[in-house]
């Protein structure tokens, strides 16, 4: 009795999960999805106030904390909703026949969609703190692909634990400032003291962040090494946060 | 119930046993759980079906009884693939329909029109099938093309369960379970209901209806069972069955 047999239904099934979530965000709100931009600009104008005077050194500083700032909205949003996302659909999962893997699933595509909207606005405010666009600029989209994985990764793996104890999911939103303080978002890495640079590469976001910025910011090809260095990032996390839901999910129906 | 034995077996359930895990607390337990991934578990297995042997066959309608507890909605569940056994074999031939609990799924937010294919390919038609059977739906649940058009948190209940119920009998399933669900709408609606039921059950389909509801269950079922902690304590005539049952609670009272 397998009813999401095929890629098609299956696919279908996430579009449908997906759609619905960002049509929910939006829907009884007046300024729609400006609102889900309000955060990341409210960041913006507290950090160009404070830092750009601490950190006199960084050029066009508004946009290199954008850079940033988008992404760690992204990493942020989509991986509380995608812990939260098993449990909040326990009724349906209770009584219908469905993959548990769609919620969590739905929740990281539809968090994509929510970036990718965002991104339109964004990217104007970018041109005007001078982002430059060059051919460099399309690598954006192989880089974005690897970033959402690994968040996914990372999120699954909670997600799979948060069933059991939803202490996981207290834990993480208190975790969140302080994930964001200790990387470079706001501030350049020149700022850290050598010896505790290693330190700082230890965070998965640190490398996801500087690749971007190479891009989007120094109109920079990155090497080699930083491209390898977040496929392994993106592809390890997501290997056992698939293993890890597998081995837990028999067991979520108990938990519902 | 010569002519049941004649038929082609359509759930096979034999020696089936299914577990709930129960929680143990404590930050032990938590340590142990997360080293060993998942192996050694701060939870308790809790049976729930203990070696339950049952047959159910082609195009008959099978009553389930049994107290509060003795695992009916388990059974159910197992079925219907959202739990797994743990021993013993389950054989079910065909697409499963579930009708647990009426309403699942629906979003409030959203309009009667956008949850019938919300909730439409989470029970798993796809898009075309979707579109096909989309004015059957609306026409079954006698809703107004305005009321279909309005958000589903404005809906009086009634109006709630008819658009649930038109959602899950749309299309003819191999098997359709009811736990309970029957007792919405008007007068109306629920004789329509009925005689839905007896459509598909016309067409050759297998109802396996859950009910505390005697006269329902003898109304609609041939055959039933009664299930006590787990296992099959009769089964046979809805009749017999529905007396064995009142008798049961009568006893248990005394």
């Amino acid at each position: 009795m397998k009813q999401f047999n095929t890629f098609p239904k299956f696919w279908g099934l996430i579009q449908e999960l997906a759609l619905k979530t960002v049509k929910l965000r939006y829907k009884n709100s007046m300024l729609g999805f400006l609102w889900s931009m309000m955060n990341p600009l409210i960041y913006l104008v507290i950090f160009t106030f404070v830092f750009s005077y601490a950190f006199p050194g960084i050029d066009r500083y508004p946009l290199y904390a954008l850079t940033g700032l988008m992404f760690w909205t992204f990493f942020s949003s989509s991986s509380i909703q995608v812990i939260e996302s098993v449990i909040n659909n326990s009724g349906v999962l209770k009584s219908i026949n469905v993959p548990t893997i769609a919620f969590p699933l739905a929740a990281q595509v539809a968090s994509l969609i929510s970036l990718f909207l965002s991104l339109i606005p964004f990217s104007i405010l970018m041109l005007i703190f001078g982002l430059e666009i060059g051919w460099e600029t399309l690598l954006f989209l192989p880089i974005l692909f690897l970033f959402a994985c690994f968040t996914f990764g990372v999120s699954l793996i909670l997600c799979s634990l948060n069933v059991y104890f939803r202490d996981i999911q207290l834990a993480w939103t208190s975790f969140m400032p302080a994930i964001f303080y200790s990387s470079p978002i706001a501030y350049t890495t020149s700022v850290i003291p050598e010896k505790f640079l290693w330190l700082m590469k230890l965070n998965p976001l640190y490398h996801f962040i500087t690749i971007l910025r190479e891009i989007l910011y120094y109109n920079r090809i990155p090497s080699l090494m930083q491209f390898l260095a977040i496929f392994a990032l993106a592809a390890i996390p997501l290997a056992l946060g698939f293993y890890i839901f597998k081995r837990l999910e028999r067991g979520f129906v108990s938990q519902y | 119930m010569q002519q049941s034995i004649l038929k082609e077996p359509i759930v096979i359930a034999e020696n089936l046993s299914v577990s709930f895990l129960i929680q143990r607390h404590g930050i032990n337990n938590f340590k142990d759980f997360v080293i060993t991934m998942g192996v050694k578990s701060p939870f308790e297995k809790k049976n729930v079906l203990k070696g339950l042997d049952l047959t159910i066959y082609k195009g008959e309608c099978f009553g389930v009884m049994g107290r509060n507890g003795s695992g009916k909605s388990t059974f159910l569940r197992t079925i219907a693939g959202i739990m797994k056994p743990d021993e013993g074999k389950l054989t079910v031939k065909g697409r499963v329909a579930p009708l647990m609990a009426l309403g699942v799924g629906l979003e409030p937010e959203l309009t009667g029109m956008e949850n019938i294919k919300l909730v439409g390919t989470l029970i798993g038609f796809e898009k075309t099938e979707l579109n096909a059977s989309l004015q059957a739906i609306i026409d079954f649940s006698e809703l107004t093309a305005d009321e279909i058009n309005m958000q589903v948190k404005r809906y009086s209940s009634g109006m709630m369960a008819r658009l649930a119920f038109s959602i899950a009998v749309a299309t003819d399933p191999d098997i359709l379970i009811i736990d309970e669900a029957l007792a919405v709408g008007d007068m109306g609606f629920r004789n329509k209901c009925a005689k839905r039921i007896d459509e598909i059950k016309a067409a050759g389909s297998t109802i396996i209806y859950v009910s505390h509801h005697l006269e329902e269950i003898k109304k609609i079922c041939t055959r039933a069972c009664y299930l006590e902690h787990g296992r099959v304590e009769m089964i046979g005539d809805v009749n017999e069955v529905c007396d064995y049952y009142e008798h049961q609670v009568i006893r248990k009272k005394a």
